[in-house]
């Protein structure tokens, strides 16, 4: 039988790990603890699974696991970290809007245009404060279907792909917390939005035209974060 | 060894600063030095690298299944958000936590979770 060693491998992997390597999903909220036996199973992975069928989605070392380390840092024991990830991609079934033609010209042939619309990330922790931290990541892609005839005759299609990534961050401070407005403006590519009150609100928003599919992610997502910390920054002590 | 609860009166406190976003010492009691850099450290931050403390052994390795990849990359990150952010103050919070100078338990102690649901409405205000 072919695979037989890969396949029985593949069996002895947490369970949250086979299902990302068959279904390329995730859905779960996990106490902080529980995270790390997950984390080590998909650390195993490579050195078993050679077959590409089986290939863990590279989202998940390159993005879920680094996540996960550091909020879990932030968290109690018994707080959790929830995680929906779906990794199918962009061009999975039910993502891609109406297909429309545009206007073209020689030696293009014809255009088709859509739109996918695919949030792929939402992460939930509670931190050790009482606060929530709340990471959702959408990724709009624009896809154009380009059918043109070259300079010998032929026919050629071929389909290009832009990605419009829109991170947003939603710190939920408990009751009573008090926001203290950072020294310095964030970076002009973060927008922030605070609801100050008994229980404040902050909501930063990022939009990432051209967006890599995952390297770089969680530096950019902890690097909007920061923003959320900020007007909570603990005040020097003072000498009294 | 992390998120420990920062014990209050501890007369030697191990001085490992926890967490991530949310930093703050570790607090239990001091049971030996760091190796290299002298720093009192509880049981669980002295047998977590043989003596050396967290910061001190963090591995500079980009490698995120590395258990201890955080330890390492906490300081860089600080460093660099605080570029990004031209905030010097931002990185000074992370070095003076690392120097023990905050007052330790300044936390909200709250259940946490406790969240209402869409805040989408109009009492949000640019910043
Ligand atoms: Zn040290
Ligand atoms: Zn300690």
């Amino acid at each position: 039988m072919f695979y037989r060693k890969q396949k029985a491998a593949l069996a002895r992997f947490h369970p949250l790990h086979q299902a990302l390597v068959h279904e390329h999903r995730l859905s779960v909220t996990l106490p902080r603890d529980a995270w790390e036996p997950l984390i080590q199973s998909c650390a195993q992975h490579r050195a078993h699974i050679r077959r590409r069928k089986w290939a863990l989605p590279d989202e998940v070392p390159l993005v879920l696991v680094p996540l996960v380390r550091v909020l879990s840092r932030d968290l109690r024991r018994t707080g959790t970290i929830g995680v929906t990830a779906d990794l199918t991609g962009p061009e999975a079934a039910g993502k891609a809007g109406p297909q429309q033609s545009l206007q073209v010209r020689r030696p293009i042939r014809r255009v088709l245009q859509w739109y996918a619309f695919d949030p792929w990330l939402a992460v939930r922790a509670e931190l050790r404060d009482g606060s929530t931290l709340d990471i959702a990541v959408v990724d709009r892609v624009r896809f154009r279907k380009i059918t043109k005839t070259n300079p010998r005759g032929k026919i050629k299609t071929k389909t290009k792909s832009k990605t419009l990534r829109v991170i947003t961050v939603t710190r939920r401070l408990p009751k009573g917390a008090v926001l203290t407005r950072p020294a310095s403006p964030p970076p002009p590519w973060i927008r922030v939005r605070i609801k100050d009150g008994p229980r404040p609100v902050i909501r930063l928003r990022a939009r990432i035209p051209n967006a890599p599919r995952s390297s770089g992610l969680p530096n950019h997502i902890l690097h909007l974060s920061a923003e959320a910390f900020r007007w909570t920054a603990p005040q020097a002590r003072r000498a009294s | 060894m992390d998120g420990a609860a920062g014990e209050e009166g501890v007369v030697n406190p191990c001085t490992v600063t926890t967490g991530f976003f949310l930093l703050r010492g570790c607090g239990r009691p001091a049971v030996a030095g760091c190796a290299r850099c002298g720093r009192g450290l509880c049981q669980g931050h002295a047998a977590q690298n043989g003596g050396i403390c967290p910061e001190c052994s963090a591995p500079a390795t980009e490698d995120f299944y590395h258990p201890y990849w955080t330890d390492g990359y906490r300081r860089r990150y600080y460093t660099e958000s605080a570029s990004a952010y031209n905030d010097p103050y931002w990185y000074s919070t992370f070095d003076t936590y690392d120097r023990g100078a905050f007052d330790q338990g300044g936390d909200w102690a709250s259940g946490g979770g406790d969240f209402d649901g869409d805040f989408d409405g109009s009492d949000f205000v640019d910043s």
